[in-house]
């Protein structure tokens, strides 16, 4: 296989020769873009590659200037009306895309390759903006490697041997590495971004900013995780742990949607115990923390707990991975009043909508005398009627709530969520939908809580004179397994649940955490390391104040000694190999009569010289004597002895210059 | 982007200049042989090497403003990867040693070609060397460990006389041709240039017959004059087989004195034409006269070179030609 290669590579020009490896070390750049990146961009790279090899293979002539300029600008024009900006990662990818297959199509020269080289580097770094896995580390490594290597093999006058410039590359990235690590720890950080670039449009799955039950037929479970959350101490038991996500506060009489929630400071009184964790949310399209319900202290300068206690970053997008450190208390009071404007809003329903509802609470409002008893009396009849949690419900009809309360009585907490809060409303107690997360797996090699998109929960919130808002979960009320012991218990086992048969295999399971636990580990110590880290740095190095200079004169003092080292490494690599030990020891001998006045004359050998040196310092007769015997002894005697060579080193040594 | 470094626009020509007097100045000139001491490379990034810190630049950008890692520990791996790959490229000359080899004399007008001896004493290979000089550059070329290698420089000269080379650089752009070491070298190698050799025309002088066996007795086959022992290498026509047949070993035939035609080619026969004009039609006379076979005898002014023939008298004779003073 490999000898049909390389008779079919033989057969190439020099130049086509090269071009292959560059080719493959674009082609290795650019794949992670798949799927990020139009599509048409990595087609019109591929087919420009295809032909151009072509026409290297068929020895015909590149076409003419114009052409490829003419194609050049269309495809900049098509990536501008693709994007309709060049600003941003994706343009700019497409961009970079584009441009190295249209370099290829007129590479002519040793310059054009390495021009795309340097647009392959360009593209790997591209592709880690969009996605820092554990994984990707080692195809980025390989793929610079290669980059690297070839940079190198096209730049040799005869092709250069793979193996030889492999062995090069490698041991060149392994020399670099020091410096590398040296500035990726000292480098200071600068928080925040400082040249904006338009939010990224990316398909999360996740929550969003509207809620329609009656729409969903099947809940599409993804395992894709939305954060993860380390305790300071013991971790809150299961029937606590709710993440507070968008709140719902409009209803439409079929779906829910957040209104947009005002930044005005409300007031919490906690009762009974505090938890402080740290949250760790992967990135999404918005910028919402997911808090445990309800949160109390966070830094202020980077989040704000808006008007519905919904926290949020001060950011626009949490677009890379993104950890706070946040204290909650799951028992509270709402100490702050209900305004009038909010208590409308919040006791909304559309009256012609939704009729058998609206005078089913009116009913149950009258029996139960007060709006705690009402509450109750609702759950209760979730609880002991014959209404069931199923992933997939069906589509209900225009009157969303009536069809699920009187029909289908089948849906998840969504539906139970909505048809509570409708109820409630309709009978004049302030309340609104709370989507979030509920749960999590708990990770026991690393100590932490993953959540994921599939422990994605929405229960309700009502305002009671005297307590504030109060958290009703009615799905606790029909489903208490959900909250307890998560989704894979409360679903019955003939209803499929993507990934739970693997969730109880112990193997994988062990499996998973342990792979999650190393990425977690990734994560904190590479993705995220930042200011906080250096400082921490900086105090193991026992430096008490750490300023930013102290970070610069580290890497000016990490640039020297790698310059120092690495010159000092190379000298002593390239420094001719002393072949013959006796002939060292005669050089030394030399040197050491020359300083004493009596340089070698290059005609002399060693007994005139010797003699010479004798006459010239009568003193040392007796041992430059000896010393011409063992010399003698060992260049032209029959059989040389190692103790000759060790007196003779021993007899030069002795002798003072 | 490589323009301004690959053009001679004026700046960076008389920039050049300036630095070559420069180095001249402090280097003086050049033993022989030289070993390429450290601290006279220099080091600059060629064009390639600006674009790739542009475009490192670029990445570093990106990367704080996203606030990437993973792009900015790229970023810093290839940027330290620059720096390695310009300790190899200093380093690919350190230590070398540089020797002038033999040049081969050339005629007016053509190219005479430099050699110039590199030999590598280090245990690791040299990687992509080339000599250089304003009027041309070698092909760049590998030297082996502990190897040698010949670079050929090829220069124009145009009149007869000692033609000097008395600069070249010694040029590396190996790994990544990212950077450019060079190191200037004055070593005063010198190739005699004879004069161009006049067009056929003028008849030569008459010739003379002369058969003085006592002249040379090594040259000339025209009598018999007796025989020696077998040294290898004799002509296997000489050897005297019957001799051999008579069991008397190997012997060979030595013949003697010549009957050699011969020209005196003399200055003061060219009568009418000026100094160079002169030494061309000699030049051109014992170009014919030695590819004939013919002896011939120079006379000029203060130099008397009597008949001989053969390539070290033609070289004697041609060498006298391209230093003559009048």
């Amino acid at each position: 296989m490999s000898a049909v290669l390389d008779h079919h590579l033989q057969q190439l020009t020099p130049l086509g020769q090269r071009m292959v490896w560059v080719i493959a070390g674009l082609a290795l750049a650019a794949a992670p873009h798949f799927g990020h990146v139009a599509i048409w961009t990595l087609s019109i790279a591929a087919t420009a590659t295809a032909l151009r090899m072509t026409i290297e293979i068929k020895r015909w002539p590149l076409p003419p200037k114009w052409v490829n300029t003419g194609f050049a600008v269309v495809a900049f024009i098509g990536v501008l009306a693709s994007y309709r900006t060049l600003n941003g990662i994706d343009a700019g990818t497409s961009l970079l895309i584009v441009m190295a297959g249209m370099k290829l199509m007129e590479t002519r020269s040793v310059r054009d390759l390495t021009v795309v080289v340097f647009l392959s580097y360009f593209a790997l770094f591209a592709a880690l903006l969009y996605n820092q896995d554990m994984v990707l580390l080692p195809y980025a490594l390989l793929t610079a490697g290669l980059l690297t290597m070839t940079l190198m093999r096209i730049h040799q006058t005869e092709s250069m041997p793979i193996g030889t410039a492999a062995g090069t590359t490698a041991k060149m990235f392994l020399q670099a590495l020091p410096l590398a690590a040296v500035l990726f720890l000292f480098f200071p950080r600068l928080p925040g971004q400082f040249w904006a670039v338009p939010a990224r449009e990316k398909a999360v799955s996740g929550l969003s900013e509207e809620m329609s039950p009656g729409d969903v037929s099947e809940l599409s479970l993804s395992s894709v995780i939305a954060f993860r959350v380390k305790f300071e101490g013991e971790p809150p038991p299961p029937r606590e742990r709710y993440w507070r996500g968008p709140v719902m506060h409009m209803f439409d009489g079929r779906a829910w949607r957040n209104a947009g929630s005002s930044f005005m400071p409300q007031e919490v009184a906690s009762s009974g115990s505090a938890y402080r964790y740290r949250i760790s949310l992967e990135p999404q399209q918005h910028n919402w923390i997911f808090a445990l319900d309800m949160p109390t202290e966070w830094d202020r300068r980077r989040a704000f707990r808006a008007e519905d206690f919904q926290l949020r970053a001060r950011q626009e997008q949490i677009a890379v991975l993104t950890s706070f450190d946040l204290e909650s208390t799951p028992t509270y009071v709402t100490t702050s009043g209900l305004r009038n404007d909010q208590r409308r809003l919040e006791t909304y329903v559309p009256r012609n909508r939704n009729p058998r509802t609206l005078e089913l609470a009116r009913q149950m409002r009258e029996r139960a005398g007060s709006d705690e008893a009402f509450i109750q009396s609702v759950l209760t009849k979730f609880g002991s009627e014959e209404y069931f949690y199923t992933l997939e419900p069906p589509v209900l009809a225009a009157n969303a709530v009536d069809d699920f309360l009187f029909n289908t009585k089948r849906g998840f907490c969504e539906h139970f969520a909505s048809a509570f809060t409708v109820m409630a409303r309709s009978v004049g107690i302030p309340a609104r939908v709370v989507t979030g997360y509920q749960g999590g797996e708990y990770n026991p090699m690393g100590d932490y809580f993953v959540v994921r998109q599939s422990d994605a929960h929405a229960w309700s919130e009502v305002w009671l004179e005297g307590r504030g808002w109060q958290r009703i979960d009615p799905t606790a009320a029909i489903a208490p397994e959900r909250i307890e012991r998560g989704l894979d218990a409360a679903i019955s086992a003939e209803e499929d649940v993507p990934g739970r048969m693997l969730r109880q295999n112990a193997v994988f399971s062990q499996l998973r955490m342990a792979w999650d636990a190393a990425n977690t580990f990734w994560n904190g110590q590479v993705v995220e390391f930042g200011e906080n880290q250096q400082r921490w740095l900086l105090e193991k190095l026992n430096i008490k104040d750490p300023r930013w200079e102290y970070l610069g004169v580290g890497m000016i003092l990490g640039l020297v000694g790698f310059f120092l080292i690495l010159s000092a490494y190379l000298a002593w690599k390239f420094k001719p190999r002393s072949r013959d030990p006796v002939a060292h020891v005669y050089e030394q001998l030399c040197r050491k009569l020359a300083k004493l006045g009596v340089p070698r004359q290059p005609h002399e050998g060693p007994n005139d010289y010797v003699a010479r040196a004798a006459q010239a310092r009568p003193e040392l007769a007796t041992q430059l004597a000896e010393v011409r015997t063992v010399y003698v002894g060992l260049r032209y005697g029959p059989a040389p002895l190692p103790t000759q060579l060790s007196r003779l080193k021993f007899l030069v040594n002795q002798l003072e210059a | 982007m490589n323009l301004a470094i690959n053009l001679d626009f004026g700046i960076a020509r008389r920039l050049r200049q300036i630095s070559r007097r420069w180095a001249r100045k402090r280097h003086g000139i050049d033993p022989e042989p030289l070993t390429v001491a450290t601290r006279r490379i220099y080091i600059i990034p060629t064009g390639m090497g600006v674009a790739f810190a542009v475009m490192l630049l670029a990445m570093f950008i990106g990367a704080m403003n996203y606030a990437n890692n993973l792009a900015l520990g790229l970023t810093f791996l290839l940027g330290s990867l620059a720096l390695t790959a310009m300790h190899y490229c200093h380093r690919n000359l350190a230590g070398i040693v540089i020797r002038s080899a033999s040049t081969e004399p050339v005629f007016a007008g053509d190219e005479a070609t430099f050699q110039i001896a590199l030999e590598n004493t280090a245990p690791l290979a040299r990687h992509e060397l080339l000599v250089a000089n304003d009027q041309g550059t070698s092909l760049p070329q590998l030297i082996p460990a502990n190897g040698r290698a010949v670079f050929e420089l090829q220069l124009p000269a145009p009149r007869r006389g000692l033609l000097t080379l008395d600069h070249f650089e010694l040029i590396t752009r190996h790994p990544f041709s990212l950077f450019r070491a060079w190191t200037h070298v004055h070593m005063n190698m010198t190739c005699v240039v004879y004069p161009k050799p006049a067009p056929r025309g003028l008849t030569p002088p008459p010739v003379e017959t002369d058969t003085g066996g006592a002249q040379d007795s090594v040259r000339g086959d025209e009598e018999f004059a007796g025989m020696r022992p077998f040294h290898p290498g004799d002509s296997p026509r000489r050897i005297a087989w019957k001799a051999y047949a008579r069991e008397q070993g190997l012997q060979v035939k030595v013949y003697a004195g010549t009957a050699v035609t011969s020209h005196v080619l003399d200055w003061d026969a060219l009568t009418g034409l000026g100094t160079e004009a002169r030494l061309s039609q000699l030049c051109r006379w014992i170009e014919d006269a030695h590819a004939a076979g013919r002896a011939f005898a120079l006379r000029m002014p203060g130099l008397d070179i009597p008949a001989n023939i053969g390539a070290g008298h033609r070289q004697r004779c041609l060498t006298a030609l391209a230093m003559f003073e009048p």
